[in-house]
């Protein structure tokens, strides 16, 4: 997993959840305070943004980790 | 002349904060800092106990171009800094929302939007999709929040119309009477002031074209729908005009159906902080928050160029790319004023200089008796704004700043920052644009001054109405209440004439290309006769829009020159020409007027016009045709559809 990448989602998270998070690869959402569903709504949208892209129908679904999230944002990078 | 105290708050906050200097810094790099520059800014400084600056910062964020994550980030913060600090704000109020729709990212962008607005929300979102049911139930807990405002936000999906429907009349009267019915319900179980979202029509149909002629499908249904909620709202209910909101943005951006497939949000959260400043600015309109009066700056603001150094002759109004964009612009703030906005000035001029072009120049449209209050020295501006400000007796929170210079916008915002401060693009076609994204002027209802205009807006309909029945040429032509003023070249008319004879192909007669130094020449010259034709009718000024030159051959007049600009073809306006020329060759003792066609590729509409003024054919030759008109014989010209217009009268 590109570890750039993973910074990049981290800062978009803190930013949008008000708090200083640290993610990794295996993080799973659930474990952030503060990234429930609604919040992860606008993480999805904010990380479009931030990495120009917009994501298929199918990667808007639940992802169990925060590497799962940062190999959508790859491929839609590709 | 002082120098203003520039009392600059943030760099005396920032002190013993390197970090805060150096963003501030920064940020002062460029006129709209980075959003999320202003953010960490804010961010910053309420860790450093600076509250005022967090806040003030945080308020730059909402002005445009913010994306969504930066919104949120900044609503984020709002809502934490508030839990420890209330921001200081000019009303505090409480409002409900009830959508169909996900709303709760609309709810803290509202409230970051409404902030920017000088409002202090406290929001109330209703559960998902039970807008009905909260709304209608006097027991409900939106009722106990005991809102001042109820907004209702649905979305198009919720509006229950088939496909294509018979009974189009029954079906959206009785969809109509749904929402008028909860308005009802508000006024019944609360005293709140009731905002209404109206419907977006999607941007897709299956009908396509064809749509637009059948009532019943349901986009035209949707359409009639928002036309009979206007109705019934009345002054009531304010109304947020989502749907024109949406076609400004886009409605491809609009709508954005990933994010309804994935959890139900109707507007792409793309455009939902736009949706959130409209509805704060309709808030805050309602509120008593809209501006009152806008200060403009004169030179390359409200014309191009320096009237005191390039002279009345040499600034930039009318005539051209440019000249016209000003003249939109004086349009647009005519138009505002009507509406009961103030306009005052605040110049760096000499005061007789500043004053000149709205009294004398013919392209004007901004007259002195239209500004409540005039300002023209070499005063600093902020002493000129609070010098304003006094003098109308409003607050300076209630004044809008428009000047084309960035340093002295950046000025008032120091050392005035109650002052709306709106940054103008390069170009003076992106003024009005500039002006109106603001959102500063919305207001609730008409005032008495408007309801006054609105007779005439109906009389004016009613007119239109008969224009649009009369079918012969003459009842259109009378129904236009042509005006114009006719008059020889002078300094002032000479680059619009030299431009209409450089450039005038259709209706002209002999497209004679004469430089500008020939055109003066002609002004000073007795053997000439040189007019110029402006023309009104109740549509408005079309400026400057016929030439003619003709010049003495002993006992006739013999018309080198006549032209008219494409947009008044058709109109007689050629008759009101050759009645002047008529009357000013008769005072000259001549009595005939000689006419020449010269064909080119592009001129046969005005083969016939000689021919239709009454003129007789002499001479044909190649295509060139030579007619002469005796006066004595057939008398003036007449133009009965144009009436004269005088030029100081604004009849």
């Amino acid at each position: 997993v590109n570890t750039e990448t993973i910074e990049r989602i981290e800062q978009v998270v803190g930013s949008l959840l008000e708090s200083d998070v640290s993610l990794a690869a295996d993080t799973r959402p659930g474990d952030v305070p503060g990234w429930d569903s609604l919040a992860n709504v606008n993480i999805l949208f904010a990380v479009e943004e931030e990495f120009g892209i917009q994501f298929r129908d199918a990667d808007l679904a639940p992802f169990a980790t925060v590497g799962e999230l940062a190999r959508r944002v790859d491929a839609a990078r590709a | 002349v002082s120098e203003p105290q520039l009392t600059d708050a943030a760099a005396a906050a920032t002190a013993g904060s390197p970090e805060l200097e150096e963003l501030v810094a920064l940020a002062a790099l460029n006129e709209v800092p980075d959003p999320s520059l202003c953010l960490r800014i804010a961010r910053v400084a309420f860790q450093h106990g600076d509250t005022d600056d967090a806040y003030r910062w945080l308020k730059r964020v909402v002005d445009k171009p913010t994306p969504f994550r930066v919104w949120v980030s900044a609503a984020a913060a709002l809502a934490s800094f508030a839990e420890q600090t209330r921001p200081s704000a000019a009303r505090a109020l409480r409002v409900a929302l009830a959508g169909s729709y996900t709303t709760s990212q609309l709810v803290s962008l509202l409230r970051l939007a409404a902030f920017r607005r000088r409002l202090d929300l406290e929001v109330y979102e209703s559960g998902f999709d039970r807008y009905n049911q909260e709304l209608l139930d006097p027991g409900s807990d939106l009722y106990a929040f005991a809102p001042d405002y109820v907004i209702i936000a649905p979305h198009e999906g919720a509006v229950a119309f088939e496909p294509l429907t018979a009974d189009v009349d029954g079906a959206v009267a009785e969809e109509a009477s749904r929402w008028t019915s909860l308005w009802d319900a508000i006024r019944r179980n609360s005293g709140a002031e009731i905002i209404q979202h109206n419907f977006v029509i999607r941007p897709e149909t299956s009908w396509g074209h064809l749509a637009a002629r059948v009532p019943g499908a349901r986009d035209e249904m949707l359409r009639s729908l928002n036309s009979l909620l206007a109705e019934a709202a009345g002054e009531n209910v304010l109304i947020v005009d989502c749907d024109r909101l949406a076609a400004a943005l886009g409605k491809d951006r609009w709508f954005d159906d990933r994010y309804w497939h994935l959890s139900k949000q109707a507007v792409a959260l793309a455009t939902l902080p736009e949706l959130a400043r409209h509805t704060a600015a309709v808030v805050a309109g309602a509120a008593g928050l809209s501006s009152k009066c806008i200060v403009l700056d004169l030179d390359n603001t409200l014309w191009g160029g320096v009237v005191a150094e390039d002279g009345l002759e040499g600034i930039q109004l009318g005539a051209g790319p440019e000249g016209e964009a000003y003249v939109a612009f004086q349009e647009y703030l005519l138009a505002l004023r009507t509406r009961g906005i103030l306009l005052a000035v605040a110049s760096k001029n000499n005061d007789a200089d500043a004053r000149e072009p709205f009294e004398r120049h013919p392209d004007t449209r901004l007259r002195l008796s239209d500004f409540a209050a005039f300002v023209a020295n070499w005063d600093d501006k902020p002493t000129s704004l609070q010098f304003l400000a006094k003098t109308l007796n409003i607050g300076l929170d209630s004044l809008v700043f428009v000047d084309d210079n960035p340093a002295e916008r950046e000025l008032i915002r120091r050392v005035l920052p109650e002052v709306e401060v709106p940054v103008l693009p390069p170009s003076p076609s992106g003024f009005v644009r500039a002006l109106s994204d603001t959102l500063l002027f919305e207001a609730p209802r008409l005032t008495e001054d408007d309801l006054g205009r609105s007779e005439q807006y109906r009389s004016l309909a009613a007119a239109n109405t008969l224009a649009a029945r009369s079918s012969s040429l003459e009842e259109y032509y009378a129904s236009l209440s042509m005006k114009a003023l006719v008059a020889p070249f002078d300094e002032l008319s000479l680059p619009r004439v030299a431009q209409l004879v450089g450039k005038t192909n259709q209706l002209n007669l002999t497209t004679r290309r004469h430089s500008p130094s020939d055109l003066a020449a002609f002004m000073t010259d007795d053997q000439y006769i040189t007019l110029t034709l402006r023309l009104r009718d109740r549509f408005g000024d079309h400026g400057l829009v016929g030439v003619l030159i003709a010049r003495e051959h002993g006992e006739f007049f013999e018309i080198d020159t006549l032209l008219l600009s494409c947009r008044v073809i058709g109109r007689t306006v050629e008759r009101e020409l050759l009645k002047h020329l008529c009357e000013a060759a008769l005072s000259r003792g001549v009595h005939r007027l000689r006419g020449v066609y010269l064909p080119t590729e592009k001129n046969a509409v005005a083969r016939d016009v000689f021919g239709n003024l009454g003129f007789d054919e002499v001479e044909e030759h190649g295509g060139k045709i030579v007619w002469e008109y005796d006066i004595s014989a057939r008398g003036i010209v007449t133009s009965e559809f144009i009436n004269s217009w005088s030029e100081h009268g604004n009849d």
